[in-house]
């Protein structure tokens, strides 16, 4: 959907955008970044809202930065920012930002209406949007991304301002409309509980440069085998007993153990190990990396570089 | 659940032509704008003041049967309309004085009702035209969809235009079509042909400039009541200030400038150039070049190249705070 190299973006000789190159294919990716990573400018530079300084590809099949008109056709955008046009009520809203994407007139109207339909808007539509709470009008950001019918979806945090009820229902019609209509979603944000929910590949970018683009599954395998190990009573025996046969134990906060490099197939070391120091094991399953580690891992190793 | 949900449906339509889209914009601008109560009535209103140059047409043509009428139309243009030169000759020959009757009255008619009320009406609808959209950062909605800067400067100022040609432009065009079926016969086409054609020269002149330099201020506050004080000041001072000194100038300049043959053409030139700090006189100018009115020594070309001037800088201060504001 997206191929991007080397994109630089300078603000005044600061560079937002350090030579981003990266590949987003068909699917869920989830951007996830600090703050000033560089996330929203690396967004409004594949919608030509701003220009690059370098940089060059293909967004939805269409060169950029050379045909971002076109590229804006195939776009649906949800800005991050709270944004709408005032004295329009909401249909009215989703209605003009149809017509400015090409829908004639009457079609627009009655796309918007379908739309509204789908984001479940119910009455609310015909109220002004100066009315609207933070969840109406991010709900309303929504329907206007995707009043046109585009191919790939951008979100600039979508679920943010929305009660717990409202993002289970965000998040289950984006993912419907990946897995029903095939739409792709480049979806930014904060709350890596979303990513977790439906993101299928994660990018993480640090101070303007992308540094983790692979997906979730492939990131939340460890790098060497790893066991997780819930332990019942005092487990500091078995922790001096494994550490004695050369392999690492990670205690965490909760009393559990990481214990690496061992393979699920020689696990009956851990369990001879066990039975020799008495210690009684609860749980033992192959463990996996929390996205929450990953990103923090992420920025914090570019902050020490 | 409505009853009418059928959950997401793909759309497979045929769109639109991008050049179409200013429009929606526009459309979307003007409909705004009509849901004040306040702009309907002042629009109703500003059509008033076309009775008086009708009434002018109407005893005009009327004169050819009733020969006193003519003496009504010569007291009004030599009088309140300061031509007594034409009063004079449309006294002599009513035929050869028709169009420039015709052109005085129409042009009266867009200088000192319609000017003033375009002053008003831009100062009320131009102002909240960007400013709302920075306050609640709708561009960010706007650029998001397939629209450049001038796709957007275009739909906003269109907004204006359609208020504007509604109290200038179209007034006029009637009056001229009134003039033409009071006529005694269609012989008058003939003569006046011309006259639809400054009209609408004459509303482009009062309409570009004048939107750009409103939308310039709206687009540089969230604040539209600045924009709105910006506007006014523009006009009030602007007048003010050329009252002022061509007053100064006619009373207390230099003597050698008065009475003398050429002392005219010194004074008319200082007029002309005092009459660039007021957006009135110049337009008025401009205006009156345009109908062939211009009676008055002087060149038009400062006024036209002030318009052409402010138009282009005032544009391009537009885009560049939108693209700014983009970039952020």
């Amino acid at each position: 959907m997206i191929q991007v190299r080397n994109l630089v973006k300078r603000y005044r000789g600061v560079e937002a955008l350090r030579g981003v190159t990266l590949e987003v294919s068909d699917g869920i990716t989830g951007l996830l970044g600090p703050n000033g990573s560089g996330k929203s400018t690396l967004i409004k530079s594949l919608l030509g809202l701003v220009k690059t300084n370098e940089g060059q590809g293909t967004v939805v099949g269409k060169e950029w930065p050379g045909q971002v008109r076109e590229i804006r056709e195939l776009v649906g955008y949800l800005p991050e920012d709270d944004c709408y046009i005032a004295g329009l009520s909401g249909i009215e809203s989703v209605a003009l930002m149809a017509n400015l994407s090409g829908l004639p007139k009457t079609e627009g109207l009655r796309r918007a209406h379908e739309i509204c339909d789908f984001c479940d808007f119910g009455e609310e539509r015909y109220r002004p949007v100066e009315s609207y709470s933070t969840g109406m009008r991010q709900k309303l950001k929504f329907a206007q991304a995707l009043v046109h019918d585009p191919p790939l979806l951008i979100l600039d945090e979508p679920t943010t301002g929305l009660d717990p009820s409202q993002r289970e229902s965000m998040l289950r019609r984006i993912r419907t409309l990946h897995t029903h209509y095939g739409k792709s979603v480049l979806l930014s944000t904060h709350i890596l509980p979303d990513v977790k929910a439906i993101c299928d590949s994660v990018i993480i970018m640090v101070a303007g440069t992308v540094k983790v683009v692979d997906t979730l599954e492939n990131l939340s395998r460890p790098i060497h085998p790893t066991q997780h190990v819930m332990v019942l009573g005092d487990s500091s025996r078995l922790v001096q007993r494994v550490r004695e046969n050369g392999l690492e134990v990670e205690v965490e906060c909760d009393g559990n153990l990481r214990i690496s490099p061992l393979e699920s197939q020689r696990v009956e070391l851990l369990w001879q190990l066990a039975a020799e120091t008495d210690t009684k094991i609860r749980r033992l399953v192959p463990a996996m990396n929390s996205l929450d580690k990953i990103f923090i891992d992420t920025a914090s190793l570019s902050e020490v570089r | 659940m409505p009853i009418h949900d059928l959950g997401y449906r793909p759309w497979n339509g045929e769109k639109c032509g991008r050049w179409l889209r200013p429009r929606f914009i526009a459309a979307s601008g003007i409909a705004l704008v009509w849901r004040r109560k306040w702009l309907r009535l002042m629009l109703m209103l500003a059509w008033l003041p076309i009775f008086v140059p009708a009434i002018g047409i109407f005893a005009f043509e009327y004169s050819s049967t009733e020969p006193q009428m003519l003496q009504f139309v010569g007291n009004l243009v030599g009088g309140p309309l300061q031509r007594p030169d034409l009063a004079m000759q449309l006294l002599a020959d009513p035929d050869s004085a028709r169009h420039e009757v015709w052109t005085l009255l129409i042009m009266a008619f867009f200088r000192y009702p319609q000017l003033s009320a375009m002053v008003l009406l831009v100062g009320l609808i131009a102002p909240m035209l960007i400013s709302y959209d920075l306050r609640s950062r709708a561009y960010l909605m706007y650029f998001s969809r397939p629209l450049n800067v001038i796709d957007y400067m275009l739909g906003k100022a269109s907004v204006v235009w359609f208020f504007l040609s509604m109290i200038v432009t179209l007034p006029a065009l009637i009056l001229y079509l009134i003039g033409v079926m009071l006529s005694p016969d269609l012989s008058v086409v003939q003569q006046t042909w011309d006259i639809p054609i400054r009209i609408l020269s004459a509303s482009v002149v009062l309409l570009v400039p004048t939107t750009i330099v409103a939308m310039c201020y709206s687009a540089h506050t969230s604040e539209s009541r600045y924009a709105s004080f910006s506007w006014f000041a523009t006009w009030i001072l602007g007048f003010v200030a050329y009252q002022i000194l061509t007053f100064m100038g006619t009373n207390f300049g230099p003597r050698r400038r008065r009475g003398f043959v050429d002392g005219l053409l010194l004074e008319s030139i200082d007029y002309d150039r005092w009459r660039l700090l007021s957006p009135y006189h110049a337009l008025g100018k401009v205006q009156a070049s345009i109908f062939g009115l211009d009676t008055t020594p002087g060149s038009v070309v400062p006024s036209v190249l002030l318009l052409i001037a402010v138009t282009i800088v005032g544009a391009w201060l537009v885009r560049r705070k939108i693209l700014a504001l983009l970039s952020i």
